[in-house]
């Protein structure tokens, strides 16, 4: 009875919080579009122009090409920052004489460097590039990955290393069939991170370093008083970031890292 | 610093050489801090300035800041920006993680809505936007700066009420009836290592977004300097400008918050 009676009201309870939840985007979205009308679009453009600058950047060859080039610049500096972290962060855990180096000097150094510092920087040696942006989403994500790595390398129970040691002497073997796979919680939570990360930076980075990407899409936009494909590219980095995270990482981490997270 | 001695081994061997050890280490990290300094030193004179300047033009540009009234009034203006935008975070932010958790029906709307919107917009489109919306003013600055410390601050003091233990919290029912008693007496001081977790964190944040906000939205500050700088290629001064950063971040974390955290922790942590 009590039984029943409870899980009945946490059902109302929880459809009461959907509703606030729905009701309050539905709310925003409304009070968004009535503004909205009282004034020029290049203040405040209506969630209609919005939708429709939106869908061009993922419809219209010309956008799409931008929107596509971040994309793969995002996955690609992710994918080097994690090589980039996990070697730092072995190389501080084997050789004891560099654990310093790497972790008390080079990574709080790249951790208080400011993003806009390293955008600024990155198109003074190497102009307006690819490499430019690669330069300054890697270096930024550096450190997330070696503080989140070398907390993993920490954690490895030094009886197993020992029992790996035991049964082969080869360092690939163990690196790939010991190492890798208790790292695995680690490496996804600085995928999750560094991936979140990356999506945010990428408009910084193409900011003054790329002639393509959202990013110098935003400016040009901004240039223009298009205020409607300003908004479009930070909602279109939102459901970029949401997507890669749903179909790509989530699955990731439930093959990878247990049921837990 | 008392090392424990390795069992099975003399205490006084171990001890030594773990600070052998520690004195290599030491030797290591410093000696690349100052072979990177002197490559610096050796290789800025045949390059040209406005790609990489001399550590002494630098640090020159660097003393500049607290030495002549508009620089340093730049750095000043930076300062409140940084501290208004972290009081304006803190408050909203703790605003919002409290309703999410004692008025459990707004819990989806903030926790499944507001926060993944506000954390996943971009720095910079919060920046862009408030320019247009507000001008170049401070309340832009604080505007860009709050949409992204606000969720920091929100998601640390969220999983902090949500850790609280339950048992704490029957007990202090059964000593009072009053709800704001309870508050304060129990559940404040139990939210105040994550409270200060989400300011150490949200201070380096804040320090580098900061940058971002001026860059757009101010017409003074480090942001503004930095951009001023660019358009004028004295990267000196850009640099000058990271340097101060890094120095104001690193020694706040090390001076005030480290230090502070292991006090709280030891006070309010279990």
């Amino acid at each position: 009875m009590a039984d029943s009676a409870t899980s009945k009201g946490g059902r109302r309870a929880a459809l009461i919080q959907r509703l606030i939840a729905e009701g309050g985007v539905l709310l925003a979205i409304l009070g968004w579009w009535s503004v909205s009308r009282t004034m020029p679009s290049f203040v405040l453009p209506g969630p209609v122009d919005v939708l429709a600058a939106l869908w061009k950047l993922f419809s219209e060859p010309s956008l799409m090409i931008n929107t596509v080039a971040t994309t793969l610049r995002v996955v690609a500096s992710v994918a080097l920052a994690l090589v980039g972290g996990l070697a730092l962060a072995l190389v501080a855990r084997t050789v004891p004489d560099l654990e310093w180096v790497i972790l008390r000097r080079l990574q709080p150094l790249l951790n208080s460097f400011p993003s806009i510092g390293w955008a600024i920087l990155a198109v003074i040696w190497f102009d307006v590039s690819n490499f430019s942006v690669l330069f300054v989403q890697v270096v930024i994500l550096l450190p997330f990955c070696l503080i989140n790595l070398s907390a993993g390398l920490d954690e490895i129970d030094q009886e197993v290393v020992e029992m790996g040691r035991s049964f082969t002497r080869s360092t690939w073997r163990n690196l790939t069939m010991l190492y890798l796979p208790l790292l695995m919680p680690y490496l996804i939570a600085a995928l999750r991170i560094s991936y979140g990360v990356c999506w945010k930076l990428a408009l910084v980075a193409e900011l003054f370093g790329a002639n393509s990407g959202l990013g110098y899409v935003m400016v040009r936009a901004q240039y223009t008083a298009n205020n409607a494909l300003v908004l479009a590219t930070c909602v279109a980095i939102v459901l970029l970031f949401i997507a890669g995270e749903k179909l790509i990482i989530d699955p990731l981490a439930r093959r990878f890292a247990g049921p837990r997270d | 610093m008392t090392a424990v001695a390795d069992s099975g081994m003399a205490p006084d061997d171990g001890d030594a050489l773990r600070r052998a050890a520690r004195r290599r280490k030491a030797w290591w990290a410093n000696g690349l801090v100052v072979a990177l300094v002197g490559t610096w030193f050796a290789v800025s004179p045949f390059v040209p300035a406005y790609i990489l300047p001399g550590p002494m033009l630098v640090l020159q540009k660097f003393l500049l800041f607290v030495t002549t009234k508009t620089y340093f009034f730049h750095l000043t203006t930076t300062l409140f920006h940084v501290f208004g935008a972290l009081a304006i975070s803190l408050s909203i932010g703790a605003a919002l993680a409290l309703a999410a958790h004692y008025v459990r029906p707004t819990r989806l709307l903030i926790r499944g809505r507001i926060y993944p919107l506000l954390n996943s917009f971009s720095g910079i489109g919060w920046a862009v936007l408030a320019v247009i919306w507000f001008g170049q003013t401070d309340g832009a600055v604080f505007f860009a700066m709050a949409c992204v410390l606000v969720p920091f601050i929100f998601i640390n003091l969220h999983e902090g009420l949500e850790s609280l233990d339950a048992e704490l919290q029957e007990m202090g029912r059964s000593f009072t009836r009053s709800g704001l008693r309870r508050f304060r007496q129990i559940t404040l001081p139990l939210l105040v290592p994550f409270g200060f977790a989400a300011l150490r964190i949200s201070f380096g944040v804040a320090w580098k977004s900061t940058l971002l906000a001026e860059l757009f939205g101010a017409n003074r500050g480090l942001g503004y300097v930095v951009n001023q700088s660019r358009q004028n290629y004295e990267t000196e001064v850009i640099l000058a400008v990271i340097l101060w950063i890094i120095v104001i971040v690193f020694a706040g974390d090390r001076l005030f918050f480290k230090p502070a955290q292991e006090r709280i922790q030891r006070h309010y942590g279990r």
